[in-house]
């Protein structure tokens, strides 16, 4: 039976607490009688046969939607979307979800003789998919059965005879999305839910959209009054893609989604520490370490990477529902809540938040600066549910060795919102209101974000508009362990230690403030009463 | 002369009536035993008890408990993973797909695979993940695999083949096979009952489905292609090639055994289709019924052969004349 | 002092290579007792200067680093310094002009580049009754500026006026380079330029640009040390890019593309390379947009760089050498354009430190060191030597 989250107050006895550092972790120990660890619930049981439970989902759709058997038929126009690379996190050992669920579709339309399908990665501004990216999420018998044919895209932001306009919801904000999804008579959107942020409205009206569509609701207002991306009742990025998603439904495209749910098991066994407790350490897991440790410090910086964006991780499904869009995120929803939620009482002066190697935006690459602060601030900070983790004006403390380090291919115009923006201010409203356009409208990203692998140009803004909640809401950032140069730049202070950033924290929180240490990996979410 | 002396026996001077029945069981004793004393050798068997029959041991009859104990497997761990594996890495190379596909599968299954060639077991087993690999035991036609003691103990230590009539029902050899899957072992069955006579599948026989039904464990479908060209039947000779190895999604029982031999053969098919076409293609002719069957034309044998396509085995060499 | 000492240049082109500025301790430059020059001929006047810069060209020369171009035009043993302001006898305040063309020379009639006024291209730097040297401290006859006394030509004094301070005034000469850098390109619509180097001569380049090229619209500054950025800034650059950020911050402000091997597929109008480094050359082809002008206003030496952008882009490359009259600004002399400039722009604000003459060794480990020190232009003050 797995054991439900867990906070630890932290005494005389407790062993340092393992503490993600990009491709590495240290072992930190905390101030005894005021510090707390947040832990994420164990994986939750996962399903026996998830090829038998989507086939069930299919026939047993939620809310008012009919079967989808019913749904298809000869001669029809089929379109089915999924979710890009940055889902899930680690990427799961194969098969993906994405791949079971569309071979699962696929096998129903076959059955009903539909031969017009396409399948679209719906990536909105993220970088495209390479082919090797493909055929792990999708499989290769759906790639070599599609690819070759030119029935396997990626959706394409900036494609002017590729996006349909759809008017406006009553908020006066503009969709427009994908063509083909948009004149097909059925769209099935295949999901991965990994956190509570995803899946829903936000599938198509994110997902499938182009700039003009998503500027609406990735900027800095709506961010601020997200509270947080995890609660969708408190979100005004959910509101914005709500009010889309129902406009579009309005518009008479016929969406079929399909949602599936994962459990928290991020890491292979051999690294089977990563999500213990540390007290329940045992001589292999501690061996373990020792032994991960000292061969990443001896490991050049380019192997350590190569190593950590090897992991596959041994997620499960552990649900997966199909049918009316808001009838199927609710029991998804329902299901990450009851794999992710830890109540915790109180909000707390400082959190600690170690930084892992990975984001959404860097699989397969490299965790630039920009990205360690969307990261810090973006996600882990927005992990809560009612209240941050922290109390206002509080201090985060990331802990992130921050590298001045950039993927060239993957985040061109990161490079230039470092070397440019940044160096001209930090604040996010400002920078949406000086740089945003520009950066949106460059003839090179345009050009390296649709025949290249590069995330769109504005992409860097958005990952900045993440965290402008958390900047508002904190006293300071502190980086422990960061390249200072580049520590600066993002208008965070660097220390060298935990110790010191907690001493450095003093000053804008008071002495002896309580902490709180986010255990995270794996996913959590902490319910702050 | 008053000593008599005893009568020489010739052969057929004794009466017929008390003449001891010569087999080879009453002369093999003093055969094979020269002498030695009992009890600290086995006494020999009077002449005037007729021994029972002996228990032959082969065939279906053949008992092959000894090569599932650890010191067998253990045996046949480092054979499999020293020897077959690179072996046939190097002569089959087998490029392997489906495997996603039993990805979340555990626990003993049936592996059912059309046939070909001798080649297809060695070259299944090792291309079977891990956790099946060294815990599968190989249903082996009785009457050809197990008719000497050599060969019997061979196939049951290297491959651990377990005896199965082919030629006539025998509840016997199935029921064993049943409870070997009980009690853990996975099972790997050629439905066809033989290697292919020409190339052309044959009608899939309802034993793996009937075996599956009987314990409830699913049936893994697998599609072999290429090791008809490297070893074929009735060839000793080796002509190292490339195979393809597809794995299907697992079948669930559902009560009805011949439903199930024929979900397995069509599965088989549709993998085969696949090779060749695309995943799509296939799966949509397998939604229609549409998918090319595996037993090939109900046609002549030229015809049959013809349909195969290929090459032949071409490059004949002409004898060499001596001088 | 420098002395022709051939193991000393090449000991003081070894210590460079360990640190730039080293030369100084085993090279030919050394402090000496000479007797003040004697003026060579009518016309000529005793200045005792205040203060005398310490330009790039004279750390070359102390680091043994400078062109073997430099050897017939240069007469030993000169005594540097050509950044001057100093005192006439009379009490008056002027700064140098250094170039010794045909008039100083006494040539007559002079030559043609001198009759036409652009006496920077005089043919006869070798010639009249003075020793070879293309400048006032290069030239064994006329002293220089690192000194308490040296002569100058009557064409070679410009008054300075009583509201200057010394440090504005020393900064005149650097400017006055500067200013016929960013004025020797030609003239265009909307143009983006590209600063490469922020030492004195970018500095004041940047502030040339803003205040002599109403055409240039945006200007990107390349500069390494952030106080060099930060006066970049102040001096109107509209873009300060790192030097490994150059080709990036070109490429967003024209729109172009970048492609594979770092080139541009448009890029900047006009590039004025002040560092003249294999480097910056290439770098400064890189961001040229087709038809463009790179001026060299660094000293490039020998240098190893792939031209074939400046073919394939009809790049026009040319050098800026001292000063001369602006036909871009309406004919006025560089010199009076740099009066202007530095009062405007307040450029004696980038003389960063002074040392008198016996503290010469740190004077020149500093200048050599000035932009990673915080600093830009190192000058000795002369003003309280005793012997003065």
């Amino acid at each position: 039976m797995p054991r439900p989250g867990f906070v630890l107050d932290v005494d005389r006895s407790t062993p340092a607490i393992l503490t993600w550092h990009g491709e590495g972790f240290r072992l930190e120990r905390l101030p005894a009688d005021r510090s707390r660890v947040i832990y994420a619930p164990e994986p939750i049981e996962a399903l026996a046969d998830p090829d038998d439970a989507i086939r069930h989902a299919l026939a047993h759709p939620e809310g008012d939607s009919a079967p989808l058997a019913e749904l298809l038929a000869p001669g029809m126009r089929l379109t089915i979307a999924f979710d890009d690379v940055s889902l899930p996190l680690p990427p799961m050992e194969r098969p993906d979800n994405r791949q079971r669920v569309i071979e699962a579709v696929l096998d129903v339309a076959a059955a009903a003789g539909v031969d017009d399908v396409v399948l679209i990665c719906a990536l909105a501004l993220h970088r495209r998919m390479t082919e090797v990216e493909l055929r792990h999420a999708i499989g290769d018998r759906v790639y070599d059965a599609f690819a070759p044919h030119g029935l396997l895209l990626q959706h394409d932001a900036e494609d002017p005879d590729g996006l349909v306009d759809l008017g406006s919801t009553e908020n006066g904000e503009e969709v427009e999305i994908n063509k083909r999804a948009a004149t097909s008579d059925l769209l099935v959107y295949v999901n991965i839910n990994l956190v509570a942020m995803d899946g829903g409205h936000k599938s198509v009206a994110t997902g499938l959209a182009s700039y003009r569509s998503l500027r609406h609701h990735h900027n800095v207002a709506t961010m601020r009054h997200s509270r947080s991306f995890m609660d969708q009742t408190r979100s005004e990025l959910h509101s914005s893609n709500w009010r889309m998603g129902r406009h579009i439904a309005a518009s008479g495209i016929k969406v079929f989604q399909i949602e599936t749910t994962l459990n928290n098991d991020a890491f292979p066994r051999q690294m089977a520490f990563l999500q213990k407790r540390e007290w329940e350490w045992k001589a292999r897991d501690r061996a373990t370490y020792i032994g991960v440790t000292k061969a990443l410090g001896a490991a050049p910086p380019r192997l350590a990477r190569q190593i950590f964006q090897g992991i596959k991780a041994p997620h499960r499904m552990t649900g997966v529902w199909a049918g009316e869009v808001e009838a199927v995120h609710a029991r998804a929803t329902e299901s990450v809540y009851r794999q992710q939620i830890v109540d915790v009482e109180g909000q707390t002066d400082v959190a600690v938040f170690g930084l892992p190697h990975l984001c959404p935006y860097n699989v397969n690459s490299i965790m630039n600066p920009i990205l360690v602060m969307c990261m810090g601030l973006g996600y882990l900070f927005n992990l809560y549910r009612g209240k941050p983790i922290v109390r206002p004006g509080g201090v985060a403390i990331l802990s992130h060795p921050t590298p001045w380090e950039f993927h060239p291919v993957h985040h061109p115009s990161y490079i230039d919102f470092f070397e440019e923006v940044l160096t001209t201010t930090t604040d996010p409203v400002e920078i949406e209101k000086t740089f945003e356009e520009r950066f949106a409208t460059d003839e090179w990203y345009r050009h390296l974000y649709r025949t290249s692998h590069a995330y769109h140009g504005v992409h860097p803004f958005y990952m900045w508009y993440w965290g402008a909640h958390a900047l508002e809401h904190l006293g300071g950032v502190i980086v422990v362990g960061g390249e200072p140069r580049s520590v600066r730049r993002l208008g965070f202070k660097p220390a060298s230690t935990l110790t010191d950033a907690l001493e450095m924290a003093t000053d804008v929180v008071g002495t002896d403030p309580t902490i709180t240490h986010l255990h995270c990996p794996p996913i959590m979410i902490a319910d702050v009463h | 002369m008053s000593t008599k002396k005893p009568p020489i026996e010739l052969p057929g001077a004794t009466a017929p009536s008390r003449r001891l029945p010569i087999t080879p069981e009453s002369l093999r004793p003093s055969l094979a035993r020269p002498v030695g004393s009992f009890p600290l050798f086995a006494p020999s068997w009077p002449g005037s008890v007729s021994k029972p029959p002996p228990h032959r041991h082969l065939g279906t009859d053949y008992d092959t408990a000894w090569a599932r104990r650890y010191p067998a497997r253990l045996a046949r761990v480092v054979v499999t993973e020293l020897i077959t594996r690179p072996t046939l890495a190097a002569l089959a190379r087998p490029h392997v797909a489906g495997l996603d596909r039993i990805a979340h599968l555990d626990g003993p299954v049936v592996f059912a695979a059309n046939h070909a060639s001798h080649l297809d077991t060695p070259l299944l087993l090792s291309v079977l993940p891990e956790r099946w690999r060294h815990h599968t035991v190989v249903a082996a036609g009785a009457d050809y695999f197990f008719d000497t003691r050599l060969k019997a103990a061979a196939f049951a230590f290297t491959i651990a083949a377990i005896p199965i009539e082919r030629q006539r029902v025998s509840r016997d050899s199935a029921n064993r096979a049943a409870s070997l899957l009980a009690s853990g072992w996975s099972l790997l069955i050629y439905p066809e009952g033989g290697r292919s006579q020409d190339g052309w599948g044959q009608t899939h026989r309802a034993g793996a489905a009937w075996l599956a039904e009987r314990t409830g464990r699913p049936v893994v479908p697998i599609h072999l292609e290429g090791t008809g060209k490297i070893l074929p039947r009735g060839s000793s000779r080796l002509r190292p090639g490339t195979t393809h190895v597809s794995f299907g999604r697992p079948l669930a029982p559902e009560g009805d055994a011949r439903a199930l031999a024929e979900r397995i053969e069509s599965v088989v098919a549709a993998l085969s289709d696949e090779r060749t076409t695309d995943w799509w293609t296939a799966t949509r002719r397998a939604a229609t019924r549409t998918t090319p069957a595996l037993t090939g034309p109900d046609a002549g044998a030229w015809r049959r052969t013809w349909a195969l396509g290929g090459t032949g085995h071409g490059g004949a060499t002409g004898p060499r004349w001596p001088g | 002092m420098v002395e022709r000492s051939v193991p000393r240049f090449a000991a003081a082109r070894m210590a460079s290579g360990w640190r730039a500025g080293a030369g100084v301790r085993v090279g030919p430059l050394h402090l000496s007792d000479v007797e003040v020059p004697e003026p060579p001929g009518p016309g000529w006047h005793r200045v005792r200067p205040r203060l005398s810069g310490i330009c790039g060209s004279d750390l070359a020369t102390v680091d043994g680093r400078s062109s073997r171009w430099f050897e017939p035009v240069v007469s030993f043993p000169f005594t540097p310094g050509h950044e001057v302001v100093g005192d006439l006898d009379d009490g008056g305040r002027v700064v140098i002009e250094p170039v010794l063309a045909c008039a100083a020379r006494a040539i007559v009639p002079p030559c043609e580049a001198c009759a036409a006024g652009e006496g920077r291209r005089c043919r006869h730097l070798t010639g009249g009754h003075l020793a070879p040297g293309l400048q006032t401290g290069y030239c064994a006859d006329t002293g220089g500026g690192w000194s308490l006394a040296m002569v100058a030509h009557d064409s070679q004094l410009r008054a300075v006026p009583d509201a200057m301070s010394d440090a504005s005034a020393v900064m005149v000469e650097p400017a006055a380079c500067a200013v016929h850098g960013v004025l020797s390109a030609p003239a265009g619509d909307d143009f983006t330029a590209v600063v490469i180097g922020a030492g004195t001569l970018g500095l004041c380049a940047i502030a040339a640009l803003a205040r002599y090229r109403p055409d240039v619209t945006t200007t990107i500054a390349v500069a390494k040390h952030p106080e060099q950025q930060s006066l970049a800034r102040q001096l109107g650059a509209d873009v300060v890019a790192a030097p490994g950020e150059l080709r990036r911050a070109v490429r967003r402000q024209t729109g172009s593309w970048i492609l594979d091997s770092g080139q541009l597929t448009g890029g900047s109008d006009l590039v004025i390379d002040c560092v003249g480094s294999a480097a910056s050359l290439a770098d400064a082809l890189a961001v040229t947009a087709p038809g463009g002008t790179i001026v060299m206003v660094g000293i490039p030496g020998q240098v190893s760089v792939d031209l074939t952008p400046m073919w394939q882009r009809e790049i026009r490359l040319t050098g800026a050498y001292t000063y001369g009259s602006e036909p871009g600004a309406g004919g006025r002399h560089s010199f009076d354009l740099a009066f202007d400039l530095v009062e405007h722009a307040r450029l004696d604000r980038l003389v960063s430190a002074t040392y008198p003459l016996d503290r010469f060794t740190d004077a020149i480990e500093h200048a050599a060191s000035a932009g990673r020190r915080g600093g830009v232009k190192v000058a000795f003050d002369l003003r309280g030597e005793k012997r003065r």
